[in-house]
């Protein structure tokens, strides 16, 4: 079952839009904050011009200053053609002139002499913006700046601001709107080999284990290369579990048919005394049997095991002597051996899965017991760089050298085996293998002839 | 009707009744146009325009909204000015003060009003039509067509000597100084509204204006207060030029059959939209938009051009008016328009400065200590 998250789609163009929509908000801000100077500045000149115009012609014949405040004034004012207009001219000493005595600009006198001066303001309970320019009145009672002060409310501006800000803002959405078009397809592209890996398992057969063979972008190589390598593992696996069917069908199906042709013959037998002998094979017939089933279901538990255990620290020295103990105890005591163990007393610990090393532990005895030693078993544990070894060691004839590589495999015991010898190598070998580890064998002309398991000690994982 | 009787009767006699014109100076003349039928509202105007020049237009008002009674109060431009601006001042304690349409021909009485915030904003189809010359805001709107004209007495001026334009006026002047002096009118534009308007743009307009004054002075113009006492001047033969008079009172007496012939200056025609506004503290809101609407319309334009105010922007000359084809015709109309330049008029530097050139060159007194009398 898996659970459904929400779709990295969605995720991704929503984080996307959220930024987007940050973006455009952060420019439609500064787009309206410049267009609002911008609209400043163009009026701010028609201003100025209005209030040099009038400036112009404050005049003074020594003892009276005039002013004659021009049409052209008023025209140049007029081109923002909805905004009211407050002025007022005031003499040197703050005399009303002429204009709106309740225009309550504050007038600078200490700045005029740089320039007009350029202010917002209130008039009337309206933002108006002001200019106040000034005249040098040289020749009047009392010499200095004449001032003229004209207001404007701020409707042509305003009207010039919104309609710029609208311009950009439409721009500004516009291109928000592309990029966002722009990364749902960007988005969905780079999602489309997800979308293909899941077309192709989607499109397999249950038997369909090859790799996916598909080229994958950097960022999802490695969920491709997991995929195959995955397939990889089952594939093997299946093979293995196909081949040891198999097998296992073909090593079972023959001392069956045996089996049922010497029960015909024993149905058919009325001599007493042959019966006693033919009842005799088949009940050896029935214990190797038993004993191949026996072999058959530690294989596969061993290679299931060998595949999905995980490992435990096990002393390996304790397990070998009490798996010789318990192999000696099910031999038949037909035969005189001398069973010996050989290595250190104290624990002798690597990671692994105790019962798979006990099963091929086991294994090799038995074979040693049953198939080699004449007189002599003996178990050793050791070390060896880094290795933990674990031999049996009998006094048999051993294995051709030649043979060494195909006892490995199930059911391809040595020549000469009966029925059940087939698996205990090769269920050794894949324990062997399943630790990390190799099973071999020596033969020394003094010792005899010995299966080893060389293990991984753990020390260096 | 007091003080429009006066002007139409001899000037002597306005000087006898000076005190009594005086006396009810500021106080209106009142005329109710009712409802035809039941009365849903009433609408006051008040104008500075003569009532029976108003009154074709409002009687057309009333065919479309027969339920309003419209109430008619006639006053001159400064007391109309001083009424509304003291009641915007006041704002909502003027509430007993109606004044749904104020209605002047100093339009720069009207801009200085809207400037000041005294005027509701309204725009429709009609509104939209309008020139940008004739509309402010949204608030002022012209909605007549009233040239400034020459007016004279087809008996006393020969066909040879009819000024066309101010050149010609200063060189009748110059030639004949004796046949005209003392016998060309024209506006006092220290009592009158509109001449003092017509001269600032006449100053405005042209150079000719200084030479023009001087020559006024030298022939000893003959001032008035108002456009009827010229005309009564005119018919009198007291004079035979009238200069700068407001070309739809002239071309009223023609039609009434007065002796008076009339030339639209053919250098450059002064151009006066008589203006209408919607005080902020009108109460009949919408029946005072719908009656600007209707000045603006084609109806009332129609109504304006055949009874009341006589002249359009675009089609010809009313019949009998000497001039260009039509006041459109290109280079010489000089709109007075409605805008915030008039506020340079409304300056009272300006004014004062203005005025005193005026009296020099004319060579007239300091002010007269007569009745201050404006035209309606």
């Amino acid at each position: 079952m898996i659970l459904r998250g929400s779709s990295l789609f969605a995720r991704l163009v929503a984080v996307l839009a959220l930024v987007l929509a940050v973006g455009a908000g952060l420019l439609l801000a500064a787009a309206w904050a410049s267009a609002r100077l911008a609209a400043d500045e163009a009026y701010d000149r028609l201003l100025v011009g209005a209030a040099l115009q009038i400036a112009e012609t404050i005049a003074s014949d020594g003892r009276e200053i005039s002013v004659d405040p021009p049409f052209s004034a008023f025209e140049t004012l007029g081109l923002s053609p909805r905004d009211r207009i407050f002025y007022k001219v005031v003499d040197p000493a703050d005399g009303l002139l002429t204009g709106d005595a309740d225009l309550a600009v504050p007038v600078d006198r200490a700045r005029l002499a740089a320039g007009p001066v350029l202010l917002d303001a209130e008039h009337r309970g309206q933002a108006v913006r002001a200019v106040v320019a000034g005249r040098y009145v040289p020749d009047a009672a009392k010499a200095g700046f004449a001032a003229v002060v004209v207001a404007q409310t701020r409707e042509a501006r305003s009207g010039l601001a919104r309609a710029l800000t609208v311009k950009a803002s439409l721009m500004v959405l516009a291109m928000s709107a592309l990029a966002l078009g722009a990364v749902a397809v960007a988005v969905r592209a780079a999602l489309r080999p997800l979308r293909a890996i899941e077309g192709v398992l989607a499109a397999r057969g249950p038997n369909e284990l090859q790799p996916l063979g598909l080229a994958a972008p950097r960022e999802i190589h490695l969920l491709v290369a997991s995929i195959d390598h995955f397939m990889g593992r089952l594939s093997g696996h299946v093979a293995v579990m196909k081949r040891f069917i198999a097998d296992a069908a073909h090593q079972i199906r023959t001392p069956l048919t045996a089996l049922s042709a010497q029960l015909d013959l024993l149905s058919r037998e009325t001599d007493e005394g042959r019966r006693r002998d033919q009842l005799a094979r088949i009940r050896a017939r029935t214990a190797e049997l038993g004993h191949l089933t026996n072999q058959l279901l530690n294989h596969a538990m061993v290679i299931h095991r060998a595949r999905s255990v995980a490992f435990d620290p096990v002393d390996v020295a304790g397990l070998a002597r009490r798996t010789l103990i318990e192999a000696v105890q099910q031999q038949p005591g037909d035969r005189a051996v001398d069973v010996g163990y050989e290595g250190p007393e104290e624990a002798v610990t690597i990671p692994g899965d105790a019962i798979a090393l006990r099963e091929a532990l086991s294994n090799l005895i038995h074979n040693a017991y049953r198939h080699g030693a004449r007189r002599r078993l003996t178990v050793r544990v050791g070390r060896e760089r880094g290795r933990v070894l674990l031999a049996v060691e009998d006094d048999g004839p051993g294995i051709p050298s030649g043979e060494w590589a195909r006892v490995r495999e199930p059911f391809r015991a040595a020549a000469g085996g009966g029925v059940g010898s087939g698996l205990g190598l090769s269920i050794a070998a894949e324990v062997a293998a399943a630790h990390g580890g190799e099973m071999r064998f020596e033969t020394h002309s003094d010792r005899g002839f010995s299966v080893i398991l060389s293990l991984p000690d753990g020390a260096e994982a | 009707m007091i003080g429009r009787l006066a002007c139409a009767v001899a000037p002597l006699l306005a000087l006898l009744l000076a005190p009594l014109a005086a006396g009810t100076a500021g106080a209106e003349e009142v005329t109710r146009f009712p409802a035809s039928e039941h009365e849903r509202t009433v609408l006051t105007i008040r104008a500075a325009a003569d009532a029976d020049a108003m009154a074709p237009l409002i009687r057309d008002y009333q065919q479309l909204y027969p339920d309003v009674t419209v109430i008619y109060h006639e006053y001159v431009t400064a007391d109309l000015f001083g009424e509304v601006a003291a009641a915007c001042a006041a704002g909502r304690a003027a509430r007993d003060y109606p004044a749904d349409v104020v209605i002047s021909s100093s339009v720069d009485h009207l801009i200085k009003l809207a400037n000041d915030g005294c005027a509701r904003a309204h725009r429709s189809f009609e509104t939209a039509r309008q020139p940008d010359w004739a509309a402010w805001r949204d608030e002022v709107f012209g909605f007549t067509t009233e040239p400034a004209v020459i007016a004279y007495r087809p008996d006393l001026v020969p066909p040879e000597d009819l000024p066309h334009s101010r050149v010609a006026l200063v060189d009748l002047l110059r030639r004949k100084p004796e046949a005209y002096a003392g016998r060309i009118g024209s506006y006092d534009i220290t009592l009158s509204g509109i001449g003092y308007l017509f001269a600032a743009y006449d100053a405005r307009a042209a150079a000719t204006y200084g030479r023009l004054v001087e020559a006024f002075g030298r022939a000893d113009l003959r001032v008035r207060c108002c456009t009827g006492d010229l005309i009564a001047d005119l018919e009198a033969g007291r004079i035979a030029i009238g200069y700068n008079l407001l070309g739809s009172y002239v071309y009223r007496a023609m039609r009434r059959g007065a002796r008076i012939g009339l030339v639209v200056p053919r250098d450059y025609t002064l151009v006066l939209s008589r203006a209408v506004l919607v005080p902020v503290t009108a109460r009949a809101v919408g029946d005072a938009f719908a009656f600007v609407d209707y000045l603006l319309s084609a109806r009332g334009q129609k109504v304006s051009r055949e009874e009341a105010f006589f002249f359009d922007r675009t089609g010809p000359l009313p019949a009998g008016v000497e001039g260009p084809p039509s006041l459109a015709t290109a280079g010489i109309l000089r709109p007075i328009t409605v805008g915030p330049v008039l506020l340079a008029v409304q300056d009272r530097a300006k004014r004062a400065r203005f005025l005193a050139e005026w009296r020099q060159s004319i060579g007239a007194e300091a002010p007269r200590g007569g009745p201050r009398r404006e035209e309606p």
